[in-house]
């Protein structure tokens, strides 16, 4: 059945808010800029200036001043300050902080709606997007021939290193972020998620993070790649604290984003919303925020450590200290496969979720997701030394590494088997998600089998540090992930606004990004393969054909990304208006109003079944 | 998704069910919460212990507890990083051994660490029999006390790690061997938790005796407690593990 649950809405001025009455993004920003400003004279003042470290002390003290300003200044400090002197917020201020009547201004400010932060997180997503694509093409005009034209190697490099960084976390929030927010609350049937105040940290926390991440590019380059290898790592300039700052300030913020998902799921569902009738999403949701929680406490500490042996002169890294780059490797691969599958799952579940409402069927073998989703999670924890295979770090584990690996594509074949039984004789509604869908479908084939020669160790040997590696992990987040980001846009778009993406817009931007991706990687997998290593500036005539192609490809894909950004922008308010369920859906996140109202429901539903029981109603454009 | 809109409304439900709940409700969200904090705790404290042993176990060119160069003031007969530097002429470097640093230190900010997380538990179990929230404060403040001593020491323990003058081309530097980086990040770790808990606890002492915590509200100090003994067990684990497993034979 298909009732929408009607709101009656409040109309007086909002109350309570205290301090946070005055704060927003602008004196978040004060705040840092005059802690980080304030903390940087201080260093000067008390710092021994003679010593070989200092301006990575400086940089330090610098970087936790922003973090800690802005934190002040955007007002995610009022909620620990209140509960230490005992003056909790009263439901006059948590109204306030929700962002009760104020319009869109809450969208600048420090607001606990998940419906707010949601959105936040979409524009949050876009910046980083951007600003990462933007690198993305300067590398790419950078490689059209062969020689150095426009930037010289050291520039080249850091553009490298922070495209790198800015994707991965722009891709870790993609799906997450957005729609882990806006849809998963609603979608078990609660009012918001478990902690409110949290919720909202974590965004912000990000948005410092991402901060002290751009400063990279400003205060001189990194010379090793986003993974920061050790010991380059340890001799690289200040913009290695800021890029170690970023790392540490962002590991707060998915931490708790993902204890927030995780008891938001496990206890806020409605009644009736027993763990096997979930929307698969939210299984995504839980699954991704407890794999998080295990990988990136191995991020913060390997970053740690790298500061350390930079501010500290302790010696992690450094062989005459007793040190080894093994070490860093260790922790940060630790982290680093895990971290692929909190990026990927969320966008399979959203592809799941799509799925099934496109073609009128419920999710195939829906335990069987499940089983996929957690067994990837699992395995993600015995895999890291694949990316090790070349250093000579224990030669006798690369079997077993190896069969771990391989193992992988057991439970991404599910995925695979979910998705087409899902689709498979069904009424199948070709709008915009789903033809993201499908290119999803393409493109993680290929990223899949690309993976299993990878993972073979005497294929490993010599392919990688080739553009191979390079071209198999973008199928992996542009092919697969950002496809599944993309589709669960087009999907939840209708929910945020009310309106449609537009449908020709749309299929515009799908065309020129899948092509676009195809051009792109499928000539550097032939550059890979000739033998081109990563991160160089230039390259030798061997190479010349296959980049320019590469390069005229990633043209195709940012010009078909500025078309979606363009039909975001202007659909939000002239895109033709949709109601509160067009795609006919029967999860809950359907069945409140768009946009839905604060709190999300009047009265709480009671769930007497699955969402995906579509019985005989069928529906066509 | 078939839902019954019509369904009588949930006991606690209505307009404002989110933010009517009842306490225990809201605690046991919390406690989840509390335990998967603890949980990616665990992973962290898993990765220091990891990094400790591993460095040891690789013992790069036999310098886990070694370094070449010239002994820094904690050391018998060593300078500071200003004497070396206006040194004319420097004997050739040497390889200078480092020892363990002190158990006695280590397990007295333990103990303490451990201590206090009795003290809260002590206090929590009082509150809840006796409730006494004035009690409950004092005994916070305490614990407080005792957390800001274990601080105090641990930033003596850091002091007190014997730094080694190494000059390699132009760059001189005190320096550290993987030994004492590693209880560098270890003892760092521990002082970041214990400032947790002084936050922590300070707001308990202030809350119970405003009133917020009392006898019959008492379920933010159980939450507390249960990060405080978490902090406390690590603490044990990770200095005996420190103790016993250190030297390379
Ligand atoms: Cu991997």
């Amino acid at each position: 059945m298909t009732s929408t649950l009607e709101h009656v809405a409040h109309t007086e001025a909002p109350q309570g808010g205290g301090l946070a009455r005055r704060q927003n993004i602008f004196t978040g920003f004060l705040g840092g800029v005059v802690f980080g400003w304030a903390s940087w004279a201080i260093a000067h003042h008390v710092l021994d200036q003679s010593s070989r470290n200092f301006s990575d002390m400086v940089v330090l003290f610098l970087t936790f001043g922003w973090t800690v300003g802005f934190w002040l200044g955007i007002g995610a400090l009022n909620g620990p300050g209140r509960w230490l002197i005992g003056r909790d917020h009263t439901r006059a201020d948590d109204l306030y902080y929700a962002g009760e009547n104020q319009g869109v201004k809450r969208y600048w400010k420090f607001c606990t709606d998940h419906k707010v932060v949601g959105v936040q997180y979409i524009v949050m997503t876009a910046v980083l997007l951007g600003a990462g694509g933007i690198l993305a093409m300067a590398i790419r005009t950078e490689l059209i021939v062969p020689g150095n034209h426009f930037v010289d190697q050291q520039v080249y490099n850091g553009f490298i290193a922070v495209h790198g960084m800015l994707m991965i976390l722009a891709l870790i929030v993609a799906v997450a972020g957005p729609w882990g927010n806006f849809v998963v609350p609603i979608m078990c049937g609660a009012r918001d998620m478990a902690f409110p105040r949290l919720n909202a940290l974590s965004l912000w926390t990000l948005v410092a993070a991402a901060g002290l991440l751009l400063t990279v590019l400003g205060v001189g380059s990194l010379t090793m790649g986003w993974v920061v290898l050790a010991p380059i790592a340890d001799q690289a300039g200040i913009g290695m604290d800021f890029f170690a700052m970023a790392i540490i300030v962002f590991t707060v913020s998915t931490t708790v984003a993902g204890v927030n998902t995780i008891c938001t799921v496990m206890t806020m569902r409605t009644k009736g919303m027993t763990l096997a009738r979930l929307p698969i999403m939210v299984w995504s949701a839980i699954i991704a925020a407890a794999l998080g929680l295990y990988a990136f406490p191995y991020f913060s500490l390997v970053e740690a450590q790298t500061l350390m042996d930079r501010v500290f002169n302790t010696s992690f890294f450094i062989a005459s200290g007793g040190g080894t780059g093994w070490l860093q490797a260790n922790l940060f691969w630790l982290m680093g496969h895990p971290e692929v599958y909190v990026i990927l799952i969320p966008a399979v579940g959203a592809l799941f979720e799509i799925a099934s409402v496109m073609a009128r069927k419920p999710v195939f073998s829906y335990r069987t997701a499940i089983a996929g989703m957690a067994g990837l999670a699992g395995l993600s924890m015995l895999v890291w030394a694949h990316h090790m295979f070349t250093t000579g770090w224990a030669p006798n584990l690369g079997g077993p590494f190896m069969l771990t690996t391989e193992l992988i594509s057991l439970p991404t074949g599910l995925f695979f088997l979910v998705i087409v039984g899902t689709l498979w004789r069904g009424n199948i509604w070709m709008k915009l998600p789903t033809v993201w869908l499908f290119g999803f479908i393409f493109n993680f084939i290929i990223a899949g089998v690309t993976g299993i020669y990878l993972s073979d160790i005497p294929i490993d040997n010599q392919l990688h540090g080739t553009m191979f590696v390079t071209a198999h992990f973008h199928y992996v987040f542009v092919g697969s992930v950002l496809f599944g980001a993309i589709a669960a846009l087009c999907f939840w778009y209708p929910k945020v606004t009310g309106r449609y993406l537009d449908e020709t817009m749309g299929r515009i931007s799908f065309w020129l990004v899948f092509i676009g991706v195809q051009v792109t990687f499928g000539a550097m997998f032939i550059s890979g393969m000739r033998g081109m290593p990563r991160r160089y500036s230039s390259y030798a005539l061997l190479f010349e054909h296959t980049n320019f192609i590469t390069t005229i490809g990633a043209y195709m894909i940012m010009a078909g990304m500025l078309v979606l950004l363009a039909a975001v922008v202007r659909c939000w308010s002239h895109g033709e208006a949709s109601g509160p369920n067009p795609w006919q859906a029967n999860s809950l996140e359907w069945l409140v109003p768009t946009p839905p109202p604060l709190e999300n429901f009047d009265v709480l539903p009671v769930i007497t079944e699955d969402p995906y029981n579509y019985g005989k109603e069928l529906v066509r454009s | 998704m078939s839902i019954d809109t019509h369904a009588e409304h949930d006991a606690h439900g209505g307009h404002d069910g989110g933010h009517h709940e009842p306490p225990e409700v809201v605690d046991g969200r919390q406690r989840m919460a509390i335990w998967l904090f603890i949980g990616g705790d665990i992973i962290t404290t898993a990765a220091l212990l990891f990094t400790y042993l591993y460095l040891r176990g690789v013992n790069t060119g036999g310098h886990w507890m070694s370094m070449l160069g010239y002994p820094g003031p904690q050391m018998a007969g060593g300078h500071t990083y200003a004497w070396y530097q206006n040194a004319a002429s420097l004997a050739d470097p040497t390889n200078v051994m480092v020892g363990k640093l002190a158990a006695g230190l280590n397990w007295t900010v333990t103990l303490l660490t451990v201590l206090s997380a009795l003290i809260i538990w002590g206090a929590e179990k009082a509150l809840r029999s006796s409730k006494n929230a004035k009690n409950y404060s004092m005994t916070c403040w305490v614990a407080v006390l005792v957390t800001v001593v274990a601080i105090v020491l641990s930033f003596k323990q850091l002091q007190s790690i014997p730094q080694i003058y190494v000059a390699v081309n132009d760059s001189q530097t005190m320096s550290y061997t993987t030994y004492d980086s590693s209880m560098m990040v270890i003892i760092g770790s521990a002082v970041v938790h214990l400032f947790l808990l002084a936050f922590l606890g300070v707001g308990l002492a202030i809350r119970s005796a405003r009133g917020v915590i009392n006898g019959d509200k008492w379920y933010q100090a159980r939450l507390v407690r249960l990060f405080w003994v978490w902090v406390g067990v690590s603490a044990i684990v990770v200095s005996a593990t420190t103790t016993f497993i250190n030297v390379v034979h």
